[in-house]
């Protein structure tokens, strides 16, 4: 892939020289003003031009469904019998138990039921009554398996693919790789839990070494979707435009005389996007305006389901722009036992009550994204940082546990209805097809179209890669 | 379990159908058939000597227990089993490393483990030691040390261009040599007034003032550019902004980063020690000595010690430290990574688990570097007399060791009440929890051990619900306690002044740190049979053994190392310790340092001239400023490179010299408004500087640069930093750590070196201008142009206040009318007048706009940001 030598090269590589920027620029004029221009046309400058996937690709853009805190497989995805017939007696034969938190306690059976859904006869527990419609659309890893019990560093690793902060997240990757199908907006969107961002917050979404304009953006879901995207109140409409106006014609002057300098087309052509993403980035995230069966679909009105699902719609809304990638986070930071699936005190109050708050959004995103014809080339993707443990803390409560997680896939025509590899018999430590973090990443990637060995960018002298020396794409999802 | 995809599924029945098919195998003995395979090709890595992936294959629990990877196997299950993938090639990382193993080997294991897996002792008792250490060798590849960055720099002659004004200064005379031997056009000179704004921003990072652009364009004396130089690097605002070129070297901030991303309330102090060592012009290998070992030195003054925050700077998890040494590893791997990169120019770092692989650069090279590093410990160095020191600490153990049995007292008297409080909680909890707890401890079946455990313990009464049972003479009782020991503290010192560093030492001894103390019953034990490795200068210190960590993993040691330095640029002729005389260090670090500052190492002088061409002139000669090895960029001008080095050295590593020696140039003069002509065919990307390449303004130096024009700039040096006021959204986005409530206005309005750095969250206003990732070392920061840039200028609303501020300005000093404030307006954004065409724009848009529609476009122009 591209190694950017200079800020002209990263231009040049971004862009395709003067020749297109100029005349960006002159059709620039009208095109500003005219309406329905966000469903993202010709732009020749942008570090986030389409770019040709590897291979052809099964998904063209991902939505993440970050669940923060660490979601507890055996109380959701991965049924564990075992814990009931052993309730109450050590967790034995498995060396040193590493806790993260005060004191190993005895096994502890699932406070939920769980059933078989679809004709997979997928097992998923009570929580999630909704999604568990979907089971034949969902392809379950029973089986990932984590490097680190602290939140953040859990984090960093799905993020990035390493514990350690400075890596470029898979969004930013993945934005690199393939570029943007709308130059109005941005082409890697975070929207995260209005309690609060995630743990170890704006890294998540960080480029660390690639260029700044590869982080993901920040979107608000409510009021501007973009911080500084309008003037504040107060400023006349015709005010910005005059200052626009003088402004372009100062710079074509200063243009002139500093002809070949491709920096400063550019930043001529970026006051020209900004303009129309001020109009673009408020209607994508404008969800009054859906249809009342749809807003109900996602649970909005409804207290408990409305913030979520509100995430959920403005997602499908971006998909539906070319947006690449769409990270959205439930659980936030403010109060870490009840903001977030961090159960430590009472698995069953706290999972319950995420469970509510996300199970009909993301049902309805499913659905919505199915009714559209979008699940076939969107990639969604159910997360958590790491699981929990089989055995009890605090009496009711369960620790961090990275040795064993479940994650699900959904769209992209991948194989529903599956569950992948397996967890021991106590859902302590993955056992069958351990998945880690880099074959996650390089499934991601498979399914974009993009060999992980081959998405790579120079830095400290190496083609550095998300998956590093490392990955492998899980096989039963390559299809 | 179901394998419902078509691929697994066909593997699967295939493997079943081969143990129940035809050929049924005969049992595998273990003895003959698989302990020789497993001791001859696995146990080299998964043995006793190393546990590669945390996987021993020694017992059949071990293997079962299994690795970072999971079990080795599952018997009866080879097609499930890990071991057998791998070696069958069916998951990657193909095993064994060494070789693959034969088909019929492969078989053997497929069998045995089918049959399930019958293992008899413990394995790899009797086979041969292997002897390890043969791993740890990297011979230097043949002629490894010619390679250019390796050889030491030599002057070669300034070559002559047979045109005058090339001539005069050697770096024209390189310059333009091979802008002829290519056959380049060159630039005219730039004017004075694009000059003398150049100047400013480039050594100052703030532009001049309409006096100082008077100032100098009025002078007529024939060295009026080498005195405007002499007088920008006399200005206390040069360090602001070169000491900031070297805090991204130093990955430096203000917080921890990570989960907790805590504050360091004294990093400011390492932050102004760097601005105030480039406004003295501390020679550089001098700099270098005082970061690395400060507290080593034969003079060791409170500025050297607040210098070895240098080091310190690293992202610290911050959880339990002591817990967890692995971590440590990690922060000895980013100091290696920031010396290597930030000083070396080398990626010594990519060679923490194998040898390097483009460079000539050992494992064992790392290694012996981790050496040097590993005694070192965090401390918080006293900035006051050691007397005075002793004194605070003297006074507080007293006022400890008085209120100590004070509180003994309180606690003694509560305890009833706190009993009955807890068993009330006890009581709340469901019956099978209720049962543990109140179930005699001796009485407890296993499993209610634990459950009672993690119950009691974590079962707690606060103060207050205490004070609510306690009858009325106790409570009294309890606050005359109280109110003595207040009484104690009272006289509680006031903090002395400290600087956060590092020395050697014992870490697992060291205070404790915010998030530092262990988990009950953990910590130090790790380690401890080790011995202690405290030291009170009675006795040499000796330093913990340091160890070669085969493939980086910190379970799988192999030789204790000797410190030492990279050999490929090692000519041994200088020692790698030089102990001092309090006998606190093992004076590794100073040996390090003085070997990273010695005319005898290739690399620092080439890496350190290199960065300041960089700033100056937009880009290296080596455009990789970092790397200096086979995968960086070659030199545009090798034997400039090597002058300027040998020059750097020569006088005494001072980098006020280079500045001069360099800005006197007439390369540095050169305009950078000049198209090039034919020279776009051979050098579209002005590698060899046929003009000045313009610079995007850094993010530090655009907010600077909006408050230097609006007048709003407060010019205080040094100090605690300030927080610029962030939307309650972006706060919301990182709740730890802190970001202090300042309200925006002069107090904020200072230089952007000041503002708080927290690792977990960055200024969104530099993030938007291509601030660097904080958390690891940055030689070059990369320029974007995106429209996010665009809105931030265009609608932010500290933006508008500044542009509201700087119209204000210009309508206060400009009274008399539009033509006057529009020329201020010029000056004050650009340094210039308008051009006859702008001043007609401009006046007929001040005809119908407002002062701040015109500033507020100023703030926007493109030549606003560049450095041209």
């Amino acid at each position: 892939m591209a190694k950017f030598a200079s800020r002209r090269d990263f231009l040049f590589e971004a862009g395709g020289g003067l020749s297109g920027l100029a005349l960006t620029w002159l059709l620039g004029q009208d095109r500003m003003l005219a309406a329905g221009a966000c469903a993202g046309e010709a732009v020749t400058s942008s570090p986030f031009l389409p770019k040709k996937s590897h291979f052809a690709p099964r998904a063209k853009r991902v939505i993440s469904l970050f669940m923060s805190g660490g979601v507890s497989h055996m109380d959701t995805f991965d049924p564990k019998p075992a814990l009931t017939k052993y309730a109450g007696q050590p967790l034995s034969g498995k060396g040193d138990i590493v806790v993260r938190q005060g004191h190993p306690g005895p096994l502890m059976p699932s406070p939920f039921q769980f059933q078989r859904y679809g004709q997979g006869g997928l097992e998923i527990s009570e929580l999630f009554p909704n999604v568990a419609a979907h089971a034949d659309s969902l392809a379950v890893v029973r089986s990932v398996m984590g490097k680190s019990n602290d939140h953040v560093m859990a984090h960093y690793e799905l993020a990035s693919g390493t514990v350690r902060m400075g890596a470029p997240s898979v969004g930013s990757w993945i934005t690199y790789g393939l570029g943007s199908e709308n130059q109005n907006l941005p082409a890697f969107v975070v929207i995260y839990d209005a309690r609060g961002g995630p743990f170890g917050g704006p890294a998540n979404w960080s480029s660390g070494y690639m260029p700044a304009a590869y982080q993901g953006t920040i979107f608000r879901s409510k009021g501007d979707p973009i911080f500084d995207l309008k003037p504040p109140e107060g400023m006349a409409p015709g005010q910005l435009k005059a200052r626009l106006d003088l402004l372009e014609k100062l710079n074509r002057i200063d243009l002139a005389k500093n002809p070949g300098n491709t920096d400063l087309a550019a930043r001529i052509s970026a006051y020209e996007l900004a303009y129309r993403m001020q109009g673009c980035a408020p209607e994508a995230v404008e969800v009054e305006n859906e249809s009342e069966a749809t807003k109900k679909l996602y649970g909005i009105g409804d207290p408990i389901t409305g913030p979520f699902g509100r995430q959920c719609l403005i997602a499908r809304r971006l998909a539906e722009r070319g947006v690449r990638f769409i990270q959205l986070y439930h659980g936030g930071l403010g109060n870490q036992n009840t903001d977030t699936w961090d159960a430590h005190g009472d698995v069953k109050s706290n999972h319950t009550q995420h469970a509510a708050e996300v199970d009909v959004p993301m049902a309805g995103l499913l659905t919505d994204l199915k009714s559209r014809g979008l699940l076939d080339d969107t990639l969604v993707v159910w997360q958590s940082e790491f699981g929990r443990m089989p055995i009890s803390q605090r009496g009711l409560g369960r620790d961090h546990n990275p040795g064993a997680m479940s994650i699900w896939m959904a769209g992209a025509r991948i194989q529903g209805g599956q569950a992948i590899g397996a967890s021991d018999e106590f859902g302590y430590k993955a056992e069958q097809q351990v998945v880690t973090v880099n074959d996650l990443h390089a499934t991601i990637l498979h399914l974009l179209g993009m060999d992980h060995t081959k998405l790579t960018y120079a830095y400290q002298g190496r083609n550095m890669r998300l998956t590093d020396v490392y990955g492998e794409v899980i096989p039963q999802l390559a299809g | 379990m179901s394998y419902n995809a078509t691929g697994m599924f066909l593997r699967f029945t295939l493997g079943v159908l081969g143990l129940a098919g035809l050929a049924f195998p005969a049992e595998v003995s273990f003895s003959k058939d698989v302990q020789p395979l497993l001791e001859a090709r696995c146990l080299k890595c998964h043995g006793e000597k190393m546990q590669l992936a945390k996987l021993d294959l020694r017992t059949r629990e071990a293997a079962l227990k299994g690795g970072e990877k999971g079990p080795a196997f599952i018997p009866n299950q080879p097609e499930q089993s890990s071991l057998y993938r791998k070696v069958a090639g069916l998951e990657k990382p193909l095993m064994p490393m060494d070789g693959k193993l034969s088909e019929a080997e492969i078989a053997i294991l497929r069998d045995w483990i089918a049959q399930g897996a019958k293992w008899e002792g413990t394995i790899g008792t009797d086979a041969p030691k292997q002897d390890l250490s043969a791993l740890e060798e990297m011979k230097l590849p043949e002629g490894a040390r010619q390679f250019w960055s390796f050889r030491k720099p030599l002057k070669a002659a300034v070559p002559r261009t047979g045109e005058p004004e090339w001539d005069r200064h050697p770096v024209d005379a390189f310059l333009r040599k091979a802008m002829l031997d290519r056959g380049l056009k060159v630039a005219p000179m730039a004017g004075p007034v694009t000059l003398v704004r150049r100047a400013y921003l480039d050594l100052t990072g703030l532009p001049p003032t309409v006096e100082q652009v008077r100032e100098y364009t009025s002078d007529t004396a024939p060295n009026a550019w080498e005195k405007l130089i002499d007088r920008l690097l006399e200005s206390p605002r040069y360090g602001e902004r070169w000491g900031r070129h070297w805090l991204d070297v130093a990955r430096y901030a203000d917080s921890n980063g990570y989960e907790h991303d805590f504050d360091r309330p004294n990093a400011w102090r390492y932050r102004d020690y760097v601005i105030q060592s480039f406004n003295k012009d501390t020679p550089f290998n001098v700099f270098l000595a005082e970061q690395i070992a400060g507290d080593e030195l034969e003079r060791v003054t409170n500025d050297t010690l607040i210098a070895t925050g240098f080091l310190r700077s690293y992202a610290k998890v911050g959880f339990r430290e002591k817990d967890n040494p692995q971590f440590r590893y990690d922060y000895l791997d980013d100091m290696i990574a920031t010396v290597g990169r930030g000083i070396l120019g080398l990626t010594v770092q990519c060679a923490r688990c194998h040898n390097h692989k483009f460079d000539p650069i050992a494992q064992k090279d790392y290694y012996k570097l981790q050496a040097s590093l590993y005694g070192y410990v965090e401390v918080d160095h006293a900035l006051v007399p050691e007397a005075e020191a002793k004194a605070y600490t003297v006074k507080v153990k007293e006022i400890e060791d008085n209120v100590k049995p004070l509180r003994a007292a309180i606690k003694e008297m509560e305890e009833p009440y706190r009993a009955k409080l807890l068993e009330e909680k006890y009581r709340k909890w469901p019956e099978h929890i209720q049962k543990a707890v109140f179930t005699p401890e001796a009485e407890r079946t296993p499993g209610q051990v634990l459950l009672a455990n993690q119950i009691i313990r974590t079962t707690n009464a606060t103060a207050a619900e205490i004070d609510r049972i306690l009858p009325a003479a106790e409570l009294e009782h309890k606050r005359a306690l109280e109110a003595r020991i207040r009484e104690f503290e009272r006289e509680r010192p006031k903090a002395i002044p400290v600087a956060a560093g590092i020395t050697d030492g014992d870490y697992r001894f060291t205070p404790d740190g915010a998030g530092d103390e262990p988990a009950p019953g953990k910590g130090i034990k790790q380690e401890v049979t080790e011995g202690s490795f405290l030291c009170d200068g009675s006795t040499p210190y000796q330093a913990p053994p340091s160890y070669f960590l085969h493939h980086g993993d910190v379970h799988s040691r192999g030789s204790v190392m000797k410190p030492g330095f990279v050999s490929v640029v090692d000519d041994g002729s200088m020692p790698a310790a030089l102990p001092p005389a309090h006998q606190r260090t093992s004076g590794r670090r100073l040996a390090l340092a003085r070997w990273l500052g010695s005319s005898a190492n290739p690399l620092t002088p080439r890496v350190m001239v290199n960065r300041i061409w960089h700033h100056h002139f937009g880009r290296g000669i080596v455009t990789s400023l970092d790397n200096l090895g086979k995968a960086g960029d070659p030199p545009t001008h090798p034997e400039l490179l090597d002058w300027l080095a040998v020059e750097f050295v020569e006088r005494g590593w001072s980098v006020k010299r280079m500045h001069r020696l360099l800005m006197s140039s007439r390369a540095y003069r050169l305009s950078s408004e000049f198209g090039g002509g034919s020279n776009l065919n051979t050098d579209a990307d002005n590698l060899y500087w046929w003009k000045f390449r313009p610079q995007r303004l850094e993010a530090e130096v655009v907010r600077d640069s909006i408050l230097f024009a609006s007048g709003s700039l407060n010019a205080k040096m040094f100090g605690p930093a300030v927080f610029p006021e962030l939307a309650e959204e972006v706060l919301a986005s990182m709740d730890k750590g802190i970001w202090r409530k300042q309200k925006d206005g002069p107090e904020v309005w200072r230089r952007s070196v000041y503002v708080y750095r927290k690792r977990g969250l960055p200024l969104p206003f530099f993030e938007v201008f291509d601030l660097p990732d904080q958390n690891i070392t940055c030689a070059r920061r990369t320029t974007s142009t995106v429209p996010t840039q665009a809105l931030t200028l265009l609608h932010n609303e500290w933006v508008l206040n500044q542009a509201r501020r700087l119209a204000d300005r210009i309508a206060t000093t400009a009274p008399s009318g539009p033509d006057a404030q529009l020329d201020l307006g010029y000056r004050l954004a650009l340094s210039r007048p308008p051009t006859p065409e702008e001043r007609r724009i401009g006046l007929e848009f001040l005809s119908t706009h407002t002062l701040a529609d015109f500033a507020h476009v100023m703030l926007n122009l493109n030549e606003f940001v560049y450095l041209r």
